[in-house]
């Protein structure tokens, strides 16, 4: 590497910036991210780990907010803000995880069959048709269930069925980009096929790949919520979906502890829209195509 | 009777709809909150005119046919439909006749003759005698396949036979003291010997189903609804309500938005938080009785087959009774009754809940084995179980002690204690895993769980609960299932128990029961953690009365008897579904959900204009 090389990627980066800069919404996402981020990454320090722990619950059953607890208790009597702030920590953990789980499958699928072509294409991308019809949920359902309860059962059911959409547009991506002619040039000059894909096309379809993980962290935050509201979680471990499905076992909906519900759902909502708005910004500038006003 | 009541299985609403992914997840409080309005009206009343008591339940029905139902509800539904040679009355649970008015045994105690009453006939008008009694016993006693869920009750019988419609007489091989608690449902022979398989024919198919007890089961559809209508001719009279439904509701908090919105008029299995918010509620009864069972936990004590051979994969550390009596040294059953139950149980003791006085027994001295963890930790060193440098406490072969507890998914309470487990032992330096399943009949059955959460209800005769840790119910190979609960075979207990099934002396009976508790006690193999009540509540407004079990103090749901269905009187105003007598929080909680709604909505436009731009793309 050239210091020609880094003066080069300095200025693409600044670049970027400057340009995201110009979005808006996606500055608010950032903020929100970055905010939301800060809090989870903190929350030893703030909160401890100790706000899990039911044999040292500070307050009784379902109490209402109040000045001690801002937003009351659940049924053990622990401090609910306290457990949304933990919570934070998986549910953003197992979104990232299992975000980039599933675009690292749907990037290399991509790229093989888009390369390879031929029969290995036709295969590959049947297989993935079938992935694509399949309903995500369902299967995710069936994989966790399946599977012993944990948080990594958890990231690899949403990680390994989730992946078709990328794999979709990282291959078109990878045709498009190996019909140019610098492609030909780099076969004609003896580059092989591990050369190609890893020096020509990886690099051009990675804008792609950056923003479709970051929308798709949003997705796997909603699934691993879904999932373990729907009780395949890991029943031992805090996370926002976690709360809303002990929230639904104590029977706070029938009896009114809305403080109990709301919370973790509108965290849940907010953390998906700020992963969306970060995500659009990055497409949007890394693709011009797609216009700047949106 | 069997009340297996190991899992009252729950299983999930499930929605798969792709689009609807985002939404469930984003605004989970909203779906949630949408999901009871569309439950409770798409359930809204059936019939305008006549009187109906709709009940609200959970659990699925296993069979309609009495020889294989083992579930709760299916035998509680049973209770109502068929006649039963004796019956417990609803005061105090003594036996009081019922399909049979008098009995009376030999001097050798081996010949029972009861006197079949003469004013019952089942509802397609035909008499019930004692030929369809004779019948219904020897049918169980010649085809294993009709003994699945009673065989126990008549696997000492040697013969019965009738020899006039009105007397039944039933030869023994041995004495046996339950022949005054035979909770077998009789059938009508003469629809009954038509049936070929009985392992598959679960009596669903033609309605209404031919029985003689106080209702008839009218209709029938698989997890929706079970109908009955009264048996006008029923001997102790008709009961007072036109219709009785029950209606299934898996999710718990819509059956409390149906009661709430008058749609059912009543709701079992109650949360702390729902009956607390309840009872506040006009028109509503919130009943809080001590329950009839016990909760449980279950070590593995080595699975093994009545061949000998062992199998499943146990933790060895079990076998050692320290690490089991260190173990429930930790366990602060007055904390679960406290935290997780919030009041709303007994603090566990020997075996039998104290609702049962007569062969309710607690240890004392120094046979309790009170909450004491600095105890336990003393017991675990003194066994050889040290400490290693992180805190985490060694095995004999040197690894860090971690065990396992097989939890049902659809239980919280088992989450609930699994967490203060977790802590507790934690604290003692062993590992906990909590495994949650739907159905943990699998590893149970293969002997493949170190620890288990075990609960059974138990009939006002405790010999059914008592009969399932003797060794005659393992399994016969490692490949069956046995009618065991846990694979616990001790000598002693099992000739208390067959002292106590051959004593008809009731005062001696329930020493010898007694006695058994206390050395399933000693075995320290179970660890009986609490007895939860019965947390129901009905609508005032229909239901005008109605009889508990126990009289005073009883439950409504899961009664040993029809009493409570049966006594049911209707409220003078109309049956029918009152106004929606949502409370304010609930309106609240709705306002909330409607703001969470709006943000999801949001994101999924957000979700579908992205979309739009990915079809662009080259």
């Amino acid at each position: 590497m050239t210091s020609l090389a880094w003066e080069r990627r300095r200025g693409s980066a600044a670049r970027f910036w400057k340009t995201y800069r110009s979005h808006r919404a996606g500055l608010y996402g950032l903020a929100g991210l970055a905010l939301i981020a800060l809090l989870a990454v903190t929350a030893p320090l703030t909160v401890g780990a100790d706000v899990q722990s039911v044999t040292n619950a500070p307050g009784t059953a379902l109490e209402p907010p109040s000045a001690e607890f801002p937003l009351g208790t659940d049924q053990f009597g622990r401090s609910l803000l306290g457990l949304l702030v933990w919570g934070a920590r998986i549910s953003l953990l197992v979104g990232l995880l299992a975000a980039v789980l599933s675009v690292a499958i749907g990037t290399l699928v991509g790229v093989l069959a888009g390369h390879y072509g031929g029969w290995l294409s036709t295969v590959v991308m049947r297989i993935t048709d079938w992935f694509l019809v399949m309903p995500t949920l369902v299967l995710a359902i069936v994989l966790a269930t399946v599977m012993s309860r944990s948080m990594w059962t958890v990231v690899l059911a949403i990680g390994v069925t989730s992946w078709p959409t990328t794999a979709r547009l990282v291959r078109a991506q990878t045709i498009a980009v190996e019909s140019r002619p610098y492609i030909e040039r780099a076969t004609a000059l003896g580059g092989g096929h591990r050369h190609v894909m890893a020096r020509h096309v990886l690099p051009n379809v990675m804008p792609l790949v950056l923003a479709q993980t970051t929308l798709g962290i949003s997705t796997a935050i909603l699934t691993e919520a879904t999932l373990a509201f729907l009780g395949l979680g890991d029943p031992t471990v805090v996370s926002w979906g976690g709360m809303l499905q002990d929230a639904r076992e104590a029977g706070a909906v029938s009896s009114g502890h809305w403080w109990y519900l709301a919370p973790p759902g509108i965290a849940i909502a907010l953390v998906a829209l700020a992963f969306t708005l970060c995500g659009r910004a990055v497409e949007s500038v890394l693709n011009p195509r797609l216009g700047v006003g949106r | 009777m069997v009340m297996v009541t190991k899992v009252p299985s729950r299983p999930l609403p499930r929605r798969p709809r792709r689009t609807a992914r985002l939404l469930l997840a984003a605004g989970l409080t909203t779906a949630s909150l949408a999901a009871l309005p569309a439950t409770t009206a798409a359930a809204g009343d059936e019939k305008s005119g006549g009187t109906t008591l709709t009940v609200a339940v959970s659990q699925s029905i296993d069979s309609l046919s009495p020889f294989l139902a083992q579930k709760l509800t299916s035998t509680s539904i049973h209770r109502l439909a068929y006649e039963y040679l004796t019956n417990y009355d609803a005061k105090d649970a003594r036996t009081v006749p019922a399909f049979a008015t008098e009995w009376s045994a030999s001097a050798d105690k081996l010949t029972w003759t009861y006197r079949i009453r003469e004013d019952s006939t089942w509802s397609d008008g035909k008499p019930a005698t004692a030929e369809d009694a004779a019948w219904t016993f020897n049918k169980m006693m010649t085809d294993p396949n009709a003994a699945t869920a009673n065989g126990s009750f008549t696997a000492n019988f040697a013969q019965v036979t009738a020899p006039d419609p009105r007397t039944l007489v039933i030869r023994l091989k041995k004495p046996q003291a339950t022949m005054t608690a035979l909770d077998v449902p009789i059938v009508p022979k003469h629809v009954w010997e038509k049936v070929g398989d009985f392992s598959k024919f679960n009596n669903d198919r033609q309605f209404p189903i031919v029985g003689n007890g106080p209702f008839v089961i009218t209709d029938y559809k698989v997890d929706q609804y079970i109908r009955l209508k009264p048996n006008k001719t029923f001997w102790r009279g008709a009961p007072k309500f036109d219709e009785l439904v029950f209606k299934y509701y898996k999710d718990g908090d819509a059956a409390v938005a149906a009661l709430q919105k008058g749609e059912v008029s009543f709701v079992p299995n109650l949360t702390p938080a729902q009956a607390a918010a309840l009872k506040t509620q006009k028109d509503i009864k919130v009943n809080d009785a001590p329950g009839r069972r016990f909760y449980a936990l279950a070590t593995n004590p080595g699975a093994r087959a009545q061949d000998g051979k062992t199998f499943g994969n146990g933790h060895p550390a079990l076998l050692d009774p320290a690490v089991r009596r260190a173990l429930f040294l930790s366990v602060d059953r007055a904390t679960l009754v406290d935290r997780v139950f919030q009041g709303h149980a007994v603090e566990g003791e020997g075996y039998i809940p104290p609702r049962f006085g007569s062969y309710f027994w607690k240890p004392e001295g120094a046979q309790k084995r009170s909450y004491d963890p600095a105890a336990a930790a003393k017991a675990l060193d003194a066994a050889g179980y040290r400490k290693n440098g992180e805190g985490k406490r060694l095995g004999k072969d040197g690894r860090p002690l971690v065990f396992r507890i097989l939890c049902h998914a659809t239980d919280p309470n088992d989450k609930a204690v699994g967490k203060y487990l977790q802590e507790w032992w934690g604290e003692l330096g062993i590992g906990l895993t909590v495994e949650c399943m739907d159905s943990v009949s699998d590893p149970w059955v293969k002997g493949d769980y170190d620890l288990a959460f075990d609960g059974w209800s138990v009939n006002p005769d405790p010999d059914y609960v008592l009969s399932i840790h003797t060794c005659g119910t393992l399994p016969a190979t490692p490949k069956d299932t046995g009618a065991t609960d846990n694979f616990i075979c001790d000598e002693e207990f099992d000739s208390l128990y067959a002292q106590q099934a051959v004593e008809y002396d009731t005062a001696k009976r329930a020493d010898l029961v007694k006695r058994m508790q206390s050395r399933l006690y000693d075995t320290g193999y179970m660890n009986v953690m609490a007895y939860p009540n019965a947390l129901e509540a009905y609508r005032t407004d229909q239901i005008a009365s109605i009889t508990t079990m126990p009289e005073a103090a009883g439950n409504l749901w899961g009664q040993d008897g029809y009493w409570s269905w049966w006594s049911a009187v209707p409220a003078a105003s109309s049956p029918s579904s009152g106004d929606g007598s949502g409370s304010s929080s609930t309106g609240v909680a709705i306002g909330i959900g409607v703001a969470v709604a709006a943000v999801a909505g949001g994101l999924l436009l957000l979700r579908t204009r992205r979309r739009a731009t990915a079809d662009d793309r080259e």
